[in-house]
């Protein structure tokens, strides 16, 4: 590589570069360079967009390696099952010794926290308001109270817009698979600013198909549902004339629950609406172009008449009120439910042990049945695992992009005989025998870790639509030969790349969830109270306690209590994405 | 003079709880003024702006406070009730078994449930008072012939089953005190009353009644504390969809909106609240106990 | 003699079958536990095991066994127990002593116990004490779980509540013979209040066993947590929709059997002390032999 070459150049440019860094640095603002990307650089440069206009300087900051080094601070929420090897910890380990010897960025850790519990949101949180210094970079995850948490930390004024920093330093790359989604910036942008880069995630995760058991369709001679009567005869033969010879009472047809959500990742009976074109518990795209909350659209109704109708006939459990995700998966793994809606992912957990309770137990992923409309519909997943911040004071930022810069190209989606193709570190997440022939898992000495919980930012680097293309691949016959198919092909469950297939086979009934601004004022105060009265309305009409009248009454009254003042809102925001 | 001279070794006894209390009871207490401040924690408590009362008044706004308020009373106070007179009859029970190892065992055993957290007594008892072939309802069907009883899913059910069950969970964890109390009682009491010829009845209404008296009403009033505490950890494994407008509590209602939010100046608000109120039981409580049966309670 | 009637008889068969009832009734969950602990994996994922064991296998015991992490969080736990326990009562005898006093012998006491009191319902909240730990450098230490435990206001108005039944004549007869108020504390009050002593440690002890918050917030490296924190990071009810997935995730997910034997280790020192302890409860004999 050309770095190499020029490394003695470079060093010594670093070190005029620091030296001024230190006497320009205070009282600086969000200014994004100190000094720019010139010609004398630019085949440094990853990116091709470096051109834009830029200060005039003879050096750009950005180093494929930092000699003498430059820090990095971050903190770290430490998963509660990552596991260390050889003493390390996470402050410590293999991945940061690699950044110091290969890219010259030393990771120091302000402190860490074993995440259960909320513990990270906590201690940030309590870091912000006991005067801590905040960390240079952090990366915060999705979902829960993380969402929150990110926008607090944007709100305090302390990290930097980084869209003028991803445009110049990203590598084309990393931009590219970032265009996958646009929308992925929006909950970070404030002003029109940039304010937080995105982590990307493997694409689908969350996406949900029907798993149903094989064996029972094959012995009761049925195809796969395509639509809801299909299905509808299909549980209605499990119950009743069970292939295992299990009594009706013993037999759930289908494994659903809605504790606390109708919305969740598996068991979720979120598809049951889809059926009648709306998702409930999510903003979707109203007929009229706007944003709707999909639990008050009229198709809400019929699906619940529909999820009555199952209740009484026993098709679900009739305690489908009281169970959580993971209760769902019970029966199915005992071997007594004959369908369970989950993610492509769930033959390599939960569904992999039923086999072990009833030897005869096969599942099969089948796609979502249409309703009588010939509509179907599923949540979809954002293409974000979380987003990274900048502190404004830190005088490094490019170095952030050196790192993940390297990983995209080298990590992401490495090409066959390329300097990660087998793996990452040796004697951590592979080895290699006396003959040089790679070892995963279990036969590494010592075990493996997950080291891709390792790197600065979480996941180190993904391109949304890579994992599914290399799932894609192995459904159609075709021979593992990159990382991601070996990795996807050695560690997944057997039929995952058949269920990708299925999942795929729909790719536009999924609906994700369009508002990720943060909460609007009306949210903050009444959205738990609408969320209240939606749940305990849909829980009368399954339960029969009301009939489905009560529906209508309910979208009044949500509407009256602030529901139409939160539609506003997020409509407004929406309209700030469209741009 | 001659006073100080005379107490000089109490204050000096006193000297470390109260070091200690100030530095992490009194000081900490200087927080509740972020119940009056949209409290920002980048701003700290002095940067952070002042609302006055809107954080109690959002508590008072929302449609469903006063059924909150009003479960969480009702909940507390029989958690209350329940929690000090089963655990005062039950070491008066085992009082009564004289095989020094069945009482021993049967004391040892009641204990456990104190030792395992509601996440994991939440999935055994959803399994236990299921109303489809739940252990609970097969056998209230075959003793009683009941129809299956939907424990959790039925408002009213789902409050008795969280009072009943949290009883269950501590009654042998407070029955300690009691047991500690009762070991404190004078035996030459009991050889003259059975001189006397007095039945075990009388012994136990005379004797043993007033002696753990005083220690019931200590826990009794302390326990006040707690009158807007319905048990957040209970509440939040048991609850669900079904049962929102009679199980939902003050402490869950935050825990949505405030904590997850990171309003802290919310969840502030409604912890002096609940301060205010269990202080003002409290004195009430001490006086009554100061008047009526003339026993300082501290 | 009561014990020769028949009604006493009776109500003693009814009683004993009762309390046997309650315990068992107590016990059930704990046997559960325990037989999940013992089973296979995929029993206890499809919730098929009851009050036995499915599949027997002790794997779930090696793997926490062999857990280095978990055997150092034991000796965590082991050490604020013991000292954590030992300091509470310390400070709960030395305060406790004066504040049973009568209002005539010690005229400030109703205003102390006040000050006491209101520390028990007004709470600052955990942001202004997170900012105290801060200031006065306990923060990832190990002091941080004994030292701002020590004063224990509930603890102390029990053992209160106690001493008030120490009769005032033996107290009165040591002051007469020279004695000072530390001298008649060690000396009288401490040996006639085992019983006491003995419940109030057993509270402090399962306190301090049990508390899990203080590790995970003040501690910065969980090689460090206590027991109780250590399970904590184990046992969670995660949020699965913020999860990306990979076979790292699938073990998580699958560790119910790993998480009941750790429950059950979690619980075992306390219930192997407990019946040490239970013998204080009966031999309270003691205090009565001084009472006339």
């Amino acid at each position: 590589m050309k770095a190499t070459a020029q490394k003695s150049l470079l060093s010594a440019a670093a070190l005029l570069l620091a030296a001024a860094g230190l006497s320009a640095c205070s009282g600086s603002n969000d200014n994004a360079s100190p000094s720019d990307s010139s010609s004398s650089s630019a085949s440094n440069s990853p990116s091709a967009s470096a051109s834009e206009p830029a200060p005039a300087a003879s050096e750009s900051p950005y180093k494929e390696k930092y000699d003498p080094p430059v820090t990095i601070t971050t903190v770290w929420g430490v998963d509660p099952a990552l596991k260390f090897k050889n003493g390390e910890t996470i402050e410590n380990n293999v991945a940061t010794k690699w950044a110091l010897d290969t890219l010259g960025i030393k990771i120091d850790s302000l402190w860490s926290v074993t995440d259960s519990n909320n513990a990270f949101v906590t201690k940030m949180r309590l870091a912000m308001s006991s005067n801590q210094k905040l960390p240079d970079v952090v990366t915060i995850g999705t979902g829960g109270d993380y969402d929150q948490l990110a926008q607090d930390l944007i709100d305090t004024g302390a990290y930097r817009e980084v869209g003028s920093l991803f445009d110049e330093y990203a590598s084309d790359k990393w931009k590219a698979a970032m265009e996958l989604d646009p929308n992925v910036w929006n909950p970070y942008i404030r002003d029109g600013k940039k304010i937080g880069i995105p982590v990307l995630d493997y694409a689908y995760n969350h996406d949900y198909l029907l798993w149903i058991r094989q064996d029972w369709l094959d012995k009761l001679q049925l195809e796969g549902p395509k639509t809801m009567d299909d299905l509808e005869k299909i549980m209605d033969a499990f119950k009743n004339n069970n292939p295992d010879g299990l009594k009706p009472d013993k037999v759930t047809p289908l494994s659903i629950g809605f504790k606390m959500t109708m919305n969740t990742w598996m068991g979720d009976p979120s598809w049951v609406f889809g059926a009648y074109g709306t998702i409930p518990g999510q903003w979707n795209v109203g007929a009229d172009g706007n944003l709707e909350w999909g639990s008050i659209n009229s198709g809400s109704k019929q699906a619940l008449e529909k999820l009555k109708e199952w209740r009484d006939k026993g098709y679900i459990p009739s305690e489908a009120a009281l169970w959580d995700e993971n209760k769902t998966a019970e029966p199915a793994v005992a071997g007594t439910a004959g369908i369970i809606p989950g993610p492509y992912w769930m033959s390599g957990w939960p569904l992999l042990d039923t086999a072990k309770n009833v030897p005869t137990a096969v599942w099969k992923p089948y796609a979502i049945p249409t309703g009588p409309d010939g509509k179907a519909g599923r949540h979809g997943t954002n293409f974000t695992s979380g987003v990274t911040l900048i502190n404004k004071d830190f005088k490094h930022p490019e170095a952030l992009f050196t790192y993940q810069n390297y990983l995209f190209e080298n990590l992401a989606d490495p090409a066959p005989g390329s300097q990660w193709d087998v793996g990452v570190f040796k004697g951590y997440d592979y080895d290699l025998d006396a003959s040089g022939n790679p070892l995963y898992i279990d036969q590494i000495p010592g075990g493996d870790v997950n080291i891709n919980r390792y790197w600065l930012v979480k996941d180190g680097a993904r391109i949304p639509d890579a994992q599914m293309k290399a799932l894609m691949n192995l459904a159609d016959g075709k021979e593992a030969t990159s990382r991601l198919e070996k990795e996807v092909k050695n560690n997944y469950g057997p039929e995952t790349p058949a269920a990708a297939k299925v999942l795929l086979s729909q790719p536009n009934i999924s609906f994700t969830d369009m508002f990720t601004g943060p909460a609007t004022p009306t949210m903050k105060s009444k959205q738990d109270y609408l969320k209240k009265i939606e749940l305990e309305t849909f829980n009368q009409i399954i339960y029969g306690k009301k009939d489905s009248s009560a529906f209508d009454k309910f979208v009044a009254d949500w509407k009256a209590a602030g529901g139409d003042k939160m539609t506003q809102e997020v409509n407004e925001w929406y309209q700030t994405t469209k741009k | 003079m001659r006073y100080l001279r005379r107490t000089w070794p109490f204050h000096l006894m006193l000297l470390p709880a109260l070091a200690l209390l100030i530095v992490f009871n009194y000081i900490p207490i200087g927080g509740i003024v972020m119940a009056f401040q949209d409290y920002k924690p980048w701003l700290h408590i002095s940067g952070s702006p002042w609302i006055g009362l809107d954080n109690f008044r959002l508590m008072f706004e929302r449609e469903d406070s006063m059924q909150v308020i009003w479960n969480t009373l009702l909940i507390a106070s029989f958690k209350i009730v329940f929690n000090l007179l089963t655990p005062f009859a039950f070491a008066i029970l085992l009082n009564e078994i004289r095989q020094k190892y069945l009482s021993r065992s049967i004391q040892t055993l009641v204990y456990l449930p104190h030792f395992l957290s509601w996440v994991i007594l939440g999935g055994i008892l959803v399994e236990f008072l299921s109303s489809d072939g739940g252990f609970v309802n097969r056998v209230l069907h075959w003793m009683f012939g009941i129809k299956p009883i939907f424990f959790l899913g039925d408002g009213n059910w789902f409050r008795f089953t969280v009072v009943v069950s949290d009883v269950w969970k501590e009654f042998g964890y407070n029955t300690i005190v009691f047991l500690a109390a009762l070991a404190g009682i004078n035996p030459s009491l009991y050889e003259a009353a059975e001189v006397d010829g007095a039945s075990r009845w009388a012994q136990t209404r005379f004797i043993t009644i007033p002696s753990l008296i005083p220690m019931a009403i200590v826990v009794g009033t302390l326990a006040l504390g707690k009158i807007l505490d319905a048990g957040f950890d209970q509440i939040f494994n048991l609850y669900n969809s079904m049962v929102m407008s009679k199980g939902d509590i003050i402490e869950t209602f935050v825990y949505r909106t405030a904590i997850v939010d990171g309003q802290f100046g919310f969840a502030t608000a409604v912890d002096t609240l609940k301060s205010l109120v269990s202080m003002i039981l409290i004195v009430i409580s001490y006086r009554l106990a100061y008047k009526l049966a003339n026993y300082r309670v501290f | 003699m009561y014990r020769k009637t028949v009604p006493y008889r009776i109500f003693n068969v009814f009683n004993t079958v009762f309390l046997i009832c309650a315990a068992l009734a107590c016990v059930i969950p704990l046997i559960h536990v325990l037989a999940v602990s013992f089973s296979a994996k995929s029993a206890a994922d499809g919730n098929l095991v009851g009050l036995w064991p499915v599949d027997f296998t002790t794997i779930a015991y090696e793997k926490t066994i062999n857990n280095s992490v978990f055997l150092h969080s034991l000796w965590v736990s082991v050490k604020r127990t013991v000292l954590g326990t030992a300091g509470i009562l310390a400070v709960a005898c030395l305060a406790a002593y004066p504040l049973s006093k009568e209002n005539a012998q010690f005229r400030g006491r109703s205003i102390y116990s006040w000050v006491f009191v209101f520390t028990m319902i007004f709470k600052g909240g955990l942001v202004p004490f997170y900012i105290v730990i801060q200031n006065i450098r306990l923060m990832d230490s190990f002091w941080v779980l004994v030292i701002p435990g020590l004063v224990n206001v509930w603890l102390i108005i029990l053992l209160m509540n106690f001493f008030r039944g120490v009769p005032r004549e033996l107290e009165e007869a040591a002051l007469i013979d020279g004695s000072g108020h530390f001298g008649i504390l060690w000396r009288i009050y401490l040996p006639v209040s085992l019983p006491a002593l003995a419940t109030l440690g057993l509270f402090a002890m399962v306190w301090h066993w049990n508390s899990w918050f203080d590790g995970l917030l003040y501690l910065s490296s969980k090689e460090e947590y206590p027991l109780a924190s250590f399970l904590q990071t184990v046992i969670v009810s995660r949020d699965f929709s913020s999860m990306s997935f990979s076979k790292y995730e699938f073990e998580l997910l699958s560790q119910k059997t790993i998480n009941a034997a750790q429950i059950f280790i979690g619980a075992l020192p306390v219930l192997i002390v407990y019946p040490f302890l239970q013998r204080f409860f009966v031999k309270g004999l003691v205090m009565g032999s001084v009472k006339e």
